[in-house]
């Protein structure tokens, strides 16, 4: 399967930085869904939670605050203002649940998209 | 001559002196490590968003849009100039910030026999504490920034400035720091913030596809600008820390060699006095003998 890669920076180095089949990512005017070869894009990311399959079958989820995404048909780039792994490379759920929650709730966005956020995070914790 | 006791007294408060600075020089390594691991960390996410607003600007550039954007407006000769001036919080790091501080006065020199007004947004006490000394008027200041840098104290900071620009109340704006080149070396770098310079994002390569914008293209250069400048804002101030820590190290590392000398001059002065105590008792013992004879 062809993959591209995902890179999510934050202001303090870098967050995820691999190779994935397809992503979904949370932009301002909605969720979407990326696979490799999509057409150059740039967007505006919402406060959520950006998930992606990675090359060996793995799931991977960032929850963010707010930021940018650039997409070019081999390479996703996601330059966002904060940034928490929720489930790793090795599909371990990372016991900073707590951070992410904080991270979303201190976003600036509307109530419900944040409240939407923090139900996809806990809904992947189980 | 000092006594022997006053010699004493002095050596071990030289010696207290060298342990006090020895123990800061480790702790600025230890912290100067950090700050550079942080700011190298950080780096990539410039390299990031200037690819980003590049690309963009190139997209503009196709549709044949000049960047006409307040941000990218230059003013021939600015009426109102703008200063932020990054100094440390704390002393005891050699001339760190007196450089920068120097070179700030010889800015506002200039810009004022050009006949712009210049405002100072000062940030660390020691430039406020020397900007009060010198009476001069400070539109705004903060500290405790540069010792710990947040990126949400120094964007707060910073939007001010750029609300100021684009509500007309300055035409430009500097930044001014000491920046970090290695342990050893600091450099004082100067930033034109704004107006930002479009030739600095002309892409490096070509864009190969019609990039679409979502949601429309000046909506998001705007943002990403805002981003940008905020960044811009915290980079400083991470590359201060790195270099106050730097400045703080050697600083303390000549501090404590000069003590080592001093204590070594201190101790040759007391075995000569001590010697002199003793041949001079010697001699009263001897003459007291040959005056019994």
């Amino acid at each position: 399967m062809s993959t591209m890669k995902l890179e999510i920076v934050t202001p303090h180095g870098a967050i995820y930085d691999g190779n994935v089949t397809v992503t979904t990512l949370c932009g301002k005017e909605g969720e979407f869904g990326v696979l490799p070869g999509h057409a150059a894009v740039v967007s505006l990311l919402d406060t959520g939670v950006i998930t992606a399959t990675t090359a060996n079958n793995k799931e991977v989820s960032v929850a963010i605050n707010s930021g940018y995404v650039k997409v070019s048909e081999e390479k996703v780039t996601a330059i966002v203002d904060g940034a928490v792994v929720v489930k790793d490379e090795e599909g371990v759920l990372s016991d900073n649940l707590e951070d992410a929650k904080k991270l979303l709730k201190s976003a600036q966005s509307t109530d419900a998209t944040i409240a939407t956020a923090i139900s996809k995070v806990e809904s992947i914790k189980k | 001559m000092a006594s022997l006791k006053d010699i004493k007294r002095k050596i071990k408060s030289v010696k207290g002196t060298q342990k006090t600075t020895n123990a800061m020089k480790l702790v600025s390594s230890a912290k100067l490590r950090r700050a550079e691991q942080v700011a190298k960390n950080s780096k990539e996410y410039a390299a990031k968003i200037t690819e980003m607003i590049e690309e963009i600007s190139a997209n503009l550039a196709k549709s044949n849009e000049e960047l006409d954007h307040p941000y990218f407006k230059s003013v021939k000769s600015p009426k109102v100039v703008d200063l932020v001036v990054i100094t440390s919080d704390k002393g005891l790091c050699g001339g760190f910030n007196s450089q920068t501080i120097k070179r700030v006065n010889a800015y506002i020199e200039e810009f004022e026999s050009n006949g712009a007004k210049v405002r100072l947004r000062v940030v660390g006490k020691k430039a406020i504490a020397y900007y009060k000394f010198a009476g001069k008027e400070l539109l705004d200041s903060i500290d405790d920034l540069s010792s710990a840098p947040s990126y949400d104290r120094a964007a707060e900071f910073i939007n001010a400035v750029s609300q100021d620009y684009l509500d007309g109340k300055t035409d430009r704006v500097i930044i001014v720091h000491n920046g970090y080149i290695n342990m050893i070396t600091q450099e004082i770098r100067v930033d034109n913030l704004l107006p930002l310079d479009p030739s600095e994002f002309t892409p490096s390569a070509v864009a190969t596809s019609e990039l679409e914008m979502e949601p429309d293209d000046d909506t998001l250069l705007e943002a990403l600008v805002k981003r940008y400048i905020e960044f811009v804002m915290y980079y400083n101030l991470l590359d201060s820390l790195a270099a106050e820590h730097g400045a703080r190290m050697q600083a303390m590392d000549a501090a404590t060699s000069n003590a080592k000398d001093m204590v070594n001059s201190l101790s040759v002065q007391y075995n000569k006095a001590r010697q002199a105590a003793i041949t001079t008792e010697l001699i009263e013992i001897i003459s007291g003998v040959e005056s019994m004879k």
